[in-house]
């Protein structure tokens, strides 16, 4: 049942992902769906989420490639574009989806946008505020929150 | 039966009106024809009312509209020497302007080229044996792929289910892009035609057809319901009013039904107060705001205040103030606290919309009498169109023969009964009109009512006799003598209330500007309005002296001078008859 109706490119896809994971990125299938990704993403170097783990859980609806995949952060993060239930604000997962668009190349736009958080398209209010009014106390407050959330456990 | 059946096509009260006039259309009259007409010229409206009828628009049938489409794309096709599919989607950028197509396209057409994704030089897809699909990711020989001008290969199933899953979301799909995301290279009809299934190729062909109308600032659909017409309107020629062939009257600017003399907002306002659906349009009201741009209603459920209309409008803008997204930044505050709008709300434009809505709301009492009336009047105008249909269907023909008379000569019955559904429109919105006229200007009320009391009754007079009196010569069982009497009177009844409410639906358009100066004078204006002039030839006949005669200028061979203006019907009689010639009522 698991992967007999599965369209081809999902499992290229796939074991793509598992054979050759883009640094920094780890996406796995579960057992009991193949559309449904267990994702995890390492706080970029040089950026507040450095040293965490970020879990991830990414689906493909039935209509994929021709629609955007579903992502959403489990693990609580403090960003402008993320909101407190985990959903992204990502131009790529919404209108500027293309079919020629992959799960490699959504996880890395996420990977990047950790990098380069971007208050000015915030998707939550008062950490967008907070960002903009003072950034160092944000940042810092993001480095707190991967401490207590991202790390060990 | 011919003339019947004009007589429905022309179910529209301006060509009617011509054609009554001219003497020399539809009916293919010789002389014979219009004997019994009157001019209802006054010299000094006459040119208002000549520009107003004259028709500054046409009606589109589907076929008539893909002709248009079909011919400005080869226009441009050919001018710009680009291919039929380019030019289509150039057009439907510049919003089918073909004037703005070539001023763009010379002023810098690279330029045009890059914003709308058409390439100067096609890029052929590589060359080999088999390609890789970049959707399906899978090898296919290169005769099994396809690619748009760019080159970017994708197999024949992949860009089946990109075009039709496009198609599926609505007219967006006229801006389709190759799937590649680096690349913006136009998909156009073309590839379309090639690829997609037959129902996708239908719907795009009807999306096609849509844009060309709904972004078209020169066409409109019909707004009645069930109607597949479309209005191509002359841009900037004054009158809105619209009569389509399937013979509903709306207004050009609003699509609202017609509703001369109230103007849009208001009858926006009063059509907005009577929905069923207020209460869902109160939810709308307080839940969502118009796109600026395309004024469709827009709910935020979630998410930052940098707003994208969906596809075809895609503004980007500001949800606080509304302001287009490109005017913010830094400089406004970024997202959180749009300084544009902080400043606009001390300034109080944002209280002040929301405090007129509050005020609408307290006059519940006042709204339900002018409502009532509103309403009454819209009922006695569907049960005159009734009366109108079944006058032509069949009380026409029995009349005939009673009264051994031709059809073509019962012609003014049927402007009769036209007037009164015109007239009971008119009366209907002055109700809509008087709702909204300011409670402190007591003289402008005062006058308006006066002239609303005058316009009903004299309304009544004219449905009288185009009801009660006509029953007579139709239950009479052979001719009667004096049914040429009747003709004389009905159709001058006809004139002097078309001319009263002419009259009255200019005084409220130019919002009884009259008034205020001195009573005299305004009553003075209005008993001038009420009159016509009775032209009578050698003949006996009435000359026709119509306003789009295509016999020559109106006549306006007498002045003023020469005529009296019976108290009793308002008829301007000649100087040398001390009866009044419509009412015989004594001078």
């Amino acid at each position: 049942m698991a992967s007999s109706n599965l369209p081809p490119r999902i499992i290229k896809e796939t074991q793509r992902l598992l054979s050759e994971p883009a640094p920094g990125i780890s996406a796995s299938p579960s057992e009991e769906n193949m559309r449904y990704f267990n994702v995890m993403i390492l706080g970029p170097a040089q950026s507040p989420y450095e040293g965490g783990v970020f879990k991830l859980e990414l689906f493909l609806p039935e209509e994929y490639p021709m629609a955007a995949p579903k992502v959403r952060f489990l693990t609580k993060i403090y960003h402008p574009n993320i909101d407190k239930l985990g959903r992204i604000c990502l131009d790529i997962l919404k209108d500027k989806w293309s079919p020629a668009l992959q799960i490699r190349t959504v996880l890395l736009s996420i990977q990047a946008l950790l990098s380069a958080p971007n208050p000015d398209d915030p998707l939550s209010e008062n950490i967008a505020k907070h960002w903009k009014t003072n950034e160092a106390e944000a940042v810092e407050t993001a480095r707190e929150w991967t401490r207590l959330y991202a790390t060990g456990a | 039966m011919d003339s019947e059946d004009d007589m429905h096509d022309a179910n529209d009260l301006d060509s009617v009106e011509d054609d009554f006039y001219s003497g020399d259309t539809g009916m293919g009259s010789d002389d014979g024809d219009a004997h019994y007409d009157f001019g209802d010229n006054e010299s000094d409206d006459s040119d208002d009312i000549t520009s107003r009828q004259q028709q500054n628009y046409t009606i589109l049938s589907e076929a008539d509209i893909r002709q248009h489409q079909e011919e400005d794309i080869s226009r441009v096709s050919t001018v710009l020497s680009i291919p039929r599919y380019a030019a289509c989607i150039l057009l439907r950028h510049y919003n089918w302007s073909i004037s703005r197509v070539h001023d763009e396209w010379f002023a810098d057409e690279e330029r045009v080229r890059k914003i709308v994704g058409l390439l100067e030089k096609p890029v052929e897809m590589p060359n080999s044996r088999e390609l890789t699909c970049g959707i399906c990711f899978e090898n296919y020989p290169c005769d099994c792929m396809n690619s748009a001008s760019c080159g970017h290969p994708f197999c024949l199933a992949c860009w089946r289910g990109y075009i039709s899953t496009s198609i599926s979301d609505g007219p967006g799909c006229l801006m389709l892009r190759c799937p590649d995301p680096s690349c913006s290279a136009a998909v156009g009809q073309d590839i379309v035609e090639l690829l997609a299934t037959d129902e996708d190729k239908e719907k795009y062909s009807r999306y096609l057809l849509r844009s060309y109308v709904e972004d078209n600032r020169k066409i409109k659909w019909c707004p009645a319901p069930g109607c597949e017409f479309a209005v191509e309107f002359v841009i900037g020629s004054g009158n809105y009013d619209i009569c389509c062939s399937c013979s509903y009257n709306f207004c050009w600017n609003c699509t609202e039904e017609a509703h001369r003399p109230v103007d849009c907002v208001t009858v926006a306002k009063w059509i907005l107060k009577n929905s069923a659906e207020s209460e869902n349009m109160n939810w709308i009201l307080a839940n969502s705001k118009p796109c600026p741009k395309c004024k469709r209603p827009i709910e935020k459920n979630q998410g930052c205040m940098h707003i994208t209309c969906t596809p075809p409008c895609k503004f980007e803008f500001c949800w606080l103030c509304l302001g287009p997204w490109s005017d913010h930044g830094e400089r406004t505050g970024g997202f959180y606290a749009c300084n544009r709008y902080e400043a606009a709300k001390q300034e109080g434009a944002y209280d002040e919309s929301e405090r007129r809505r509050e005020m609408a709301k307290n006059s519940l009492e006042r709204y339900t009498h002018y409502y009532e009336r509103w309403a009454t009047n819209q009922s006695s105008r569907q049960k005159a169109l009734a009366d109108l249909h079944s006058m032509q269907n069949e009380k026409l023909e029995k009349l005939s023969d009673r009264q051994s008379q031709p059809e073509s000569q019962l012609k003014f019955i049927i402007e009769a009964w036209l007037q009164i559904v015109e007239c009971r429109r008119v009366l209907k919105w002055t109700y809509a009109y008087g709702y909204y006229l300011p409670e402190h200007e007591h003289a402008k009320r005062q006058f308006f009512e006066y002239l609303q009391g005058e316009a009903e009754s004299g309304l009544e007079r004219l449905h009288q006799c185009a009801e009660k009196e006509l029953q007579i010569y139709l239950d009479a069982e052979s001719p009667m003598k004096d049914f040429n009497d009747f003709r004389t009177k009905l159709a001058g009844l006809t004139s002097v209330t078309r001319n009263y409410f002419e009259h009255l639906v200019q005084a409220l358009e130019t919002g009884l500007e009259d008034v205020g100066s001195s009573n005299s004078q305004a009553t003075c204006s209005k008993s001038s309005s009420l009159k016509i002039l009775g032209n009578k030839s050698k003949s006996g006949k009435i000359k026709p002296a119509g306003t789009n005669s295509a016999s020559g200028a109106p006549s306006r061979s007498m002045d003023d001078g020469n005529l009296w203006s019976c108290d009793h019907c308002t008829f301007a009689n000649p100087k040398s008859n001390n009866t009044c010639q419509m009412c015989e009522h004594h001078r």
